[in-house]
């Protein structure tokens, strides 16, 4: 080696590990007193050295690059790599005003920032460091805004806004958690173990919550499960959702490596599946994974593979690991920390290391290993059945992960009725396990074999009720993976998800599914599916609000009729009825109207009466309601058809007049009124005005059915409501031109 | 035994004849594995120099082989023959993307904090040449870092040094780099 270049190399290193000014200035002078040439090249060096890091840093992408295939996207843009200083602290990023850097990650700087309008609040501000496609970025996130903006769940931080930078780079606007990382927090306060699940369990909840929503976080790892503080009592929160969805693959690939030759902890957290980075194969299972890996970390303070060792032989080598090699158990990983590791992990749980060792051994072993299973059928199904297990753990039930031995139900049962146990335990392990022909004499004893039975019949109704809740638990998990598959568009997959199940309990996520595929059939004028989707909806939409299952009768009512389905309709129209009638329910006028779309025996008509009268009252009695100028509108409807059925036609008429007089106008409400206030006429025997307005009415209907139906919205009128205009239509054109020339459907 | 664990041995007792006959085995199938990973993966996915590296230890060598002596060469060959390649492709996409024919780089013609990630590594191999003159250890260690991504300890391994002194000389060439990029002439 040169020797200059040497004495030049150490006293740079000596003198950059200076850090007070006025020291380094000292050793300088002291080492190169009759050099000053040398002096002032160590100095150049010495304020080189920041500049050199960032243009290193700038240029690795390049490199990381460089075996890329060429025609891929150019990995340089001229805003990558720019680390946000903190200059920028102060400054605007769209309606947002920079605060304070709070913190700095793997793939993002994030900013504590100030948004005034539309309301002032402080969130979070989270740039994302590495060249990406800022379009992409942006679309992917406004593809799962919606369902973003669905979960209100309190341990979910929610995730506002995203948008692009000047110079390119996208960021996100999230709620401001301020919190610590849940490992951190749990060692730093010495949490016991059942504490600790007690927070998992939450976590656990909330990423139930969001894959109910058909969200899937795919970053789980503890830097983005805060835990704050509110009265004291420790609550998680899951940051970050949908990010590592929106920023994609990319991302993911990425966060492997920070700077070039660091080695950030990520993969740790990463399933099997996801490591293979296939992109395509990523479901609700993978969340499961990185929670087992969470899990593992709050109770050992060690991921299962050691990040460091599970990259330095290259990618390959850490998918093989993560695909191949089965991990430590948690409590055989405790038995290998060495002497301060040991005593630092005790410490953390407050617990002498021996007992730590023997709670994880069993229950809490199985239940992490199952959420880390590599095949991932093999894995909890769902968030919640994993909290559920850790539930039944604390409360001494057998769990799901373990494989259930009637020794080990037995121990279980033992455990919870700890009183009656101790006093024949010895009797009753006997028996249970019938093992030795001696025991059989204890058959005789009459006290023993009550017991005995009393052992045998509860286990009996364990079991059961363990076949109950997995069946309830495959039904959610089904319909999770269906709420999943709609996002997707994948209409025919999730209905063939949903044959596989029976569904008989009021449940908001199955409703939706059910509610998406009844409509998805009836857009596709495939009225018998359409019908059957909505006959189950029916009966599980309890839990929705009046508004959403009133207008589930609406939707139901014209695909019985489309079908043909006259008795259908009938039964139909009588439940509807009776599911509505004896309260003073809101929304009593969608079931007048959808009860009358045919006409109605003098039976029907009376039991509709109640529901008429709160539709008419509402007129006179409710300032509030009747302000409304849109729903007042639809009740006008209601009360002219249930006018024109009970051959009030003048009656009839005013309703429809009423309606169409109101100023703005839905169009197949107008529509609808035509057609009324065309039939009332002709009954009236004003046939010119009848045919005048069954003429225009039919024209909008026409029009309309011109081309495919889409949903709707309720200002542009639903698809029910079309189908609902026509078909009085077309009892319309039969009554005044005598010949049902009917609109057909495209 | 595989022909690299041949030379291998060869360059150990000294064979300056198969020093030179390592480096294009090397350099020929860390390009072979790049074009055959880059088939398999999916666009936009991004290839790591060290994972490439280690990836042709193995298969040229395989893991049996644990002399540290034989890693050491292996590896140095390795991160000289990752250099080639990183800079033949930063020079391919450097000119496409002036869209013409071969530009030397000249500093004063560009903005340093406009130039492209790829420019850079231009720059930094070509002052790495004139590092190369002044002090080939140090330069050794910038190509083990920085073009064959290895990490101290592999560097310190197959230079038979401490890990604190690549640290050391890792450090200050990037200074001596950065200040000799960025002085005039």
């Amino acid at each position: 080696m040169n020797a200059e270049t040497q004495r030049e190399e150490v006293l740079f290193d000596s003198a950059r590990n200076l850090k007070d000014p006025l020291q380094r200035q000292a050793f300088l002078e002291l080492a190169c007193a009759q050099e000053p040439e040398l002096r002032a090249k160590i100095e150049a060096l010495l304020a080189a050295e920041p500049d050199a890091e960032i243009f290193f840093t700038e240029s690795t992408s390049a490199l990381k690059s460089a075996v890329e295939n060429s025609s891929s996207a150019p990995a340089s843009h001229p805003a990558d790599g720019n680390p946000l200083t903190d200059e920028q602290v102060g400054t605007c990023v769209g309606p947002y005003k920079l605060l304070q850097k709070i913190g700095e990650g793997g793939c993002g700087v994030v900013y504590m920032a100030e948004q005034e309008k539309p309301i002032r609040r402080r969130v979070a501000l989270k740039i994302i460091k590495l060249g990406m496609d800022t379009k992409n970025v942006i679309a992917r996130f406004e593809a799962e805004r919606q369902a973003l903006a669905m979960m209100d769940h309190p341990n979910i931080a929610r995730v506002f806004d995203a948008g692009a930078l000047e110079t390119g780079r996208p960021y996100f606007v999230m709620e401001l958690v301020r919190g610590v990382k849940i490992t951190d927090y749990c060692d730093a306060n010495r949490l016991d173990t059942r504490r600790r699940l007690g927070l998992f369990v939450q976590v656990c909840n909330a990423i139930q919550q969001a894959h109910q929503k058909g969200v899937i976080h795919r970053d789980i790892k503890p830097s983005n499960v805060l835990v704050t503080l509110h009265d004291g009592v420790p609550v998680p929160k899951v940051i970050d959702f949908g990010i590592a969805k929106a920023t994609g693959a990319r991302l993911t690939d990425k966060t492997f490596f920070t700077a070039y030759e660091q080695i950030v902890g990520t993969p740790a957290y990463m399933s099997p599946e996801q490591a293979e980075m296939s992109g395509l194969d990523v479901d609700t299972r993978s969340d499961i994974y990185s929670l087992g890996v969470l899990l593992y970390e709050l109770l050992t303070g060690r991921t299962p593979f050691d990040p460091k060792k599970l990259l330095q032989h290259g990618v390959d080598a850490m998918r093989r690991t993560l695909r191949e090699q089965e991990p430590q158990r948690p409590s055989t990983m405790l038995t290998t920390l060495k002497g301060e590791e040991l005593a630092t992990t005790a410490e953390h749980h407050h617990l002498e290391l021996l007992k730590l060792i023997s709670l994880l051994r069993g229950d809490l072993d199985w239940i992490v290993m199952k959420a880390l299973e590599k095949d991932r059928t093999r894995r909890y199904e769902t968030a919640n059945g994993l909290a559920m297990d850790i539930s039944r753990y604390l409360n001494d039930e057998p769990v799901v992960a373990r494989p259930p031995s009637r020794l080990y139900r037995f121990q279980k049962l033992v455990s919870r009725n700890k009183i009656v146990f101790a006093a024949s335990g010895a009797v009753a392990v006997a028996l249970i396990i019938g093992l030795s022909v001696s025991t059989r004499l204890f058959f005789m004893e009459k006290a023993a074999h009550q017991r005995a039975v009393a052992a045998e019949q509860q286990a009996e109704l364990a079991r059961a009720m363990e076949a109950q809740l997995r069946r309830l638990a495959e039904t959610r998990e089904k319909i999770t993976q269906a709420t999943v598959l709609l996002n997707q568009e994948k209409f025919d997959d999730a209905d063939q998800l949903m044959s596989q199940v029976s569904v008989t309990q009021p449940m908001v996520e199955g409703a939706a599914v059910f509610r998406s595929l009844g409509e998805y059939y009836a857009l596709q004028n495939q009225w018998q599916e359409a019908a059957s989707r909505f006959n189950v909806l029916l009966q599980i939409d309890q839990l929705d609000g009046w508004d959403v299952c009133t207008l589930d009768y609406l939707k139901c009512g014209p695909a019985l009729i489309e079908l043909g389905d006259v008795d259908g309709y009938e039964h139909f129209r009588q439940a509807a009825i009776a599911r509505f009638t004896g309260g003073t329910y809101p929304f009593a006028d969608r079931i007048v109207k959808i009860s009358l779309l045919l006409p109605a025996s003098k039976k029907l008509m009376k039991t509709l009466e109640p529901l008429a009268d709160v539709t008419a009252q509402s007129f006179s009695t409710n300032a509030d309601v009747n302000a409304d100028i849109f729903l007042a509108a639809w009740r006008s409807v209601s009360l002219a058809l249930i006018e024109y059925r009970r051959g009030n036609y003048v009656k009839a008429a005013d309703w429809c007049e009423r309606c169409l007089n109101y100023p703005e106008h839905i169009a197949p409400r107008t529509a609808t009124a035509r057609v009324i206030l065309a039939m009332s006429d002709q009954q009236l025997g004003k046939t010119g005005e009848a045919r005048s307005e069954l003429v225009q009415a039919r024209e909008m209907i026409g029009n309309k059915f011109k081309s495919r139906l889409e949903r709707g919205t309720p200002m542009q009128g639903f698809w029910f409501d079309w189908v609902f205009a026509r078909i009085l239509l077309n009892e319309a054109t039969a009554l005044i031109e005598g010949n049902p020339q009917t609109i057909q459907l495209r | 035994m595989s022909d690299v664990t041949l030379i291998l041995q060869a360059v150990r007792r000294g064979d300056g004849q198969a020093a030179e006959e390592l480096l294009p085995m090397v350099y020929n199938e860390l390009r072979r594995l790049a074009a055959a990973r880059m088939a398999q993966e999916s666009a936009g996915q991004t290839l790591q120099a060290t994972a490439l590296v280690h990836e042709a230890w193995l298969r040229m060598v395989g893991d049996g082989n644990r002399s540290w002596q034989n890693r050491a060469h292996f590896f140095g060959a390795a991160a000289e023959a990752m250099r080639r390649i990183l800079i033949e492709n930063a020079r391919r996409k450097s000119r496409l993307k002036r869209g013409g024919g071969q530009v030397r780089l000249n500093i004063e013609e560009l903005e340093l904090a406009a130039t492209t990630p790829d420019d850079k590594v231009l720059l930094i191999d070509e002052a790495l040449a004139r590092l190369q003159v002044e002090d080939p250890q140090i330069a050794r260690v910038v190509t083990m870092k920085y073009f064959g991504g290895m990490t101290n300890q592999e560097a310190a391994e197959s230079l038979g040094v401490t890990e604190r002194t690549v640290e050391r000389q890792w450090a200050y060439a990037k200074a001596w780099l950065f200040r000799d990029i960025r002085s005039p002439g």
